[in-house]
């Protein structure tokens, strides 16, 4: 899959993300985007496109969490959907991934960290 | 032979000299680099063990030496480097070594004292060979990928051309349906073709032979007797039905030609149900004797007609045979590879045992009685695969006639795959929002279509262990007050004891399926029944955000 990737302030902002991300294409979307991250730690996830998530996607951006996080990164998320915020709030998404209305203050909390 | 570097530049060209002479050795170095190869050099043959890789294009190896000889290193470089072609260096009166090196898969060899050009040449050929071979290595492995993925695509062609859409729509009537193929894919085909609210066709059909060509035969089959269907129902000034018999010999007219030069042919059996005067109008064309089972006398009829399969010449007009039946009926129409499967001593299933079984099992729901049929003959066969393939679909016209109560149903079977999971949700889509005014608001669609997702992706994960085999039956009703949903496989098991636990924190990805069904569904069972068919129950009361929102 093609994600557009841009880069502000050190951070690797990934939008254009699949409409569903689901047990179907979860491996896909794990390879792909490993691919599209290599050598960055600091990442935003534009949610907006995403309509509908189940579990393997939720365990997908996990993935993608976790491997961030081993090389000291972080990933954060804006602008989420509704069907995917109620999906992530039954498995408690929200407590370990950081959310954010806007791609401004995802970026913000990145700078902040910093300083 | 100067300037011929080695081309392949995706292959290595590293070559590794392995001679106990420093001369020998430098000698070869020295002609080797000056055509543009990469040269390792070794004294013995365990220096030369501790150089081996992956990189390395060639050996050259002297046959007498300290330490390793050169047939100890031969044969450590056949075994753990078979790609490697080696070739040995020997003086004049060790030919008859270097003869049996060849025998241990050394590629050739040269006597000293040799001419450079004589050597050059030989590294080329045995590059170019090495080439060679892993070229059609690779081709072999992508024409395998090839076969596999034309299986595949084969598969898709059965299970969504060959086998048709169940009758959702219809009320009145439960239909139950099962196919097995014998090599993966098959010529059974069946179809329903619904022509007004209580008038509908079913349609099942044999073509001779397996594989592709009979599942591509069927394909096309289908394809014309629905085209002939509306086709002929434009034709009629009334806009009526064209009768069975009609539509059959249309398609006959219209196929004869391909099939006689395919060498083919297929049975069928053509039969309509009207279900305002309770008459069913059948053509069978040699296919096997679909069984009418009698609700209120108890007893089972055969439909048989006397026509030939199609695909024989000399036959132009089919006729068709008109039998009443009562509410409460059952029909059960199958294959051959039903019927004609043998025990271990040589006897077929038959039709009279299958009979039999029907009439005493008619009062199962048809597609537990598909799947109980199936369990019978493998009972009876003692085994689960078979020559040919199988296919049965069962009807039963309901006691009472079409009521309207609110509740919409819906029915999908899909093959087991994660590619289907967009289909299952637009299943439920369409079931909660088609025909007019939606009955469950959007939330609740994407509640009932996330647990639907989850189960569909257990079903094909754990139940058929990911083989893209099974199909999956979902049978759904959605009312104002409630919604349910019954996914139906052959699968493994499900076993709850060995499903895993959710894990908050982000060190898992897994076990949030389960979680996510039991915290949105309102009851969610899984049962198994005697003829290996799981179900999964799962229903929603309506006007509710989710479990969590209230608690019973």
């Amino acid at each position: 899959m093609q994600f557009t990737v841009e880069e502000a302030d050190g951070v690797r902002i990934v939008s254009s993300l699949p409409k569903v991300l689901d047990a179907n294409n979860a491996m896909d979307f794990k390879a792909d985007m490993a691919r599209t991250l290599k050598g960055s730690t600091r990442v935003i996830f534009d949610m907006s496109a995403v309509k509908f998530i189940d579990s393997a996607g939720c365990g997908a951006l996990i993935t993608v969490l976790r491997q961030l996080k081993e090389s000291g990164g972080d990933l954060k998320l804006y602008a989420v959907e509704k069907q995917v915020r109620m999906v992530f709030e039954l498995v408690r998404m929200h407590k370990i991934i950081d959310i954010f209305n806007t791609r401004q203050e995802a970026i913000l909390a990145f700078s902040h960290e910093q300083a | 032979m100067a300037g011929q570097t080695p081309r392949d530049d995706v292959t290595p060209s590293t070559v590794l000299v392995v001679d106990d002479s420093r001369v020998v050795r430098t000698y070869i170095q020295s002609h080797l680099e000056k055509e543009g190869y990469h040269v390792l050099v070794a004294s013995n043959g365990k220096e030369a063990l501790t150089l081996l890789s992956d990189d390395i294009g060639i050996v050259l190896l002297d046959l007498w030496m300290p330490e390793m000889d050169g047939m100890a290193c031969l044969r450590y470089i056949r075994e753990n480097f078979p790609e490697i072609p080696t070739i040995m260096i020997t003086v004049s009166h060790e030919i008859s070594h270097a003869v049996a090196a060849m025998k241990y898969g050394a590629f050739d060899y040269v006597t000293k004292p040799f001419d450079p050009s004589e050597l050059l040449v030989i590294v080329q050929q045995a590059l170019r060979i090495r080439d060679q071979a892993r070229r059609l290595r690779r081709a072999e492995a992508e024409l395998d990928k090839a076969r596999e993925h034309e299986i595949s695509i084969a598969s898709r062609i059965q299970q969504t051309l060959l086998l048709g859409a169940p009758l959702r729509d219809l009320r009145g009537v439960k239909v139950g349906e099962l196919t097995i193929a014998s090599k993966k894919i098959d010529g059974d085909f069946y179809d329903f073709h619904l022509i007004d609210d209580t008038c509908f066709d079913v349609v099942v059909g044999d073509v001779m032979g397996k594989g592709i060509p009979a599942a591509l035969l069927g394909a096309a089959a289908k394809q014309h007797l629905m085209s002939a269907l509306y086709r002929l129902m434009r034709g009629h000034k009334t806009g009526d039905p064209p009768e069975p018999a009609e539509i059959v010999s249309s398609v006959h007219a219209e196929m004869i030609g391909q099939m006689k030069d395919l060498e083919t042919f297929f049975t069928l059996c053509y039969a309509r149900f009207d279900l305002s005067n309770n008459v069913i109008t059948y053509v069978d064309c040699g296919h096997m004797r679909t069984i009418h089972y009698h609700h209120q006398a108890g007893s089972c009829s055969l439909l048989q007609g006397e026509n030939m399969p199609l695909g024989f010449p000399g036959q132009d007009r089919f006729t068709q045979i008109r039998a009443p039946f009562e509410r409460g009926d059952l029909f059960f129409f199958y294959s051959d590879g039903l019927t004609e499967a043998r025990n271990e001593r040589g006897e077929f299933y038959g039709e009279e045992r299958l009979v039999e079984f029907v009439r005493a099992h008619s009062s199962l729901e048809p597609q537990e009685l598909c799947g109980r049929a199936w369990k019978d003959v493998v009972d009876f066969s003692q085994r689960e695969t078979f020559t040919d393939d199988l296919t049965c679909v069962a009807l039963r016209v309901e006691p009472t006639g079409p009521a309207n109560d609110g509740a919409r149903e819906g029915r999908i079977t899909v093959p087991a795959t994660l590619a289907e999971l967009e289909r299952v949700r637009g299943f439920i889509q369409d079931l909660c929002t088609g025909q007019g005014a939606s009955v469950v608001d959007e939330e609740q669609i994407k509640i009932i279509q996330i647990v639907a997702t989850e189960i569909m992706t257990n079903i094909v994960r754990h139940a058929y262990q990911d083989r893209g085999d099974g199909q999956v039956r979902i049978e759904a009703k959605a009312s104002p007050e409630t919604i349910e949903m019954n996914f139906f496989d052959q699968g493994i098991e499900f076993d709850f004891s060995k499903a895993p636990l959710p894990v908050f924190d982000g060190s898992r990805e897994g076990g949030f399926g389960l979680h996510i069904i039991a915290h949105t569904a309102d009851s969610v069972q899984y049962t198994r029944d005697a003829g290996g068919t799981n179900r999964a129950r799962v229903t929603f009361a309506m006007q509710r955000r989710g479990k969590d929102a209230v608690h019973r």
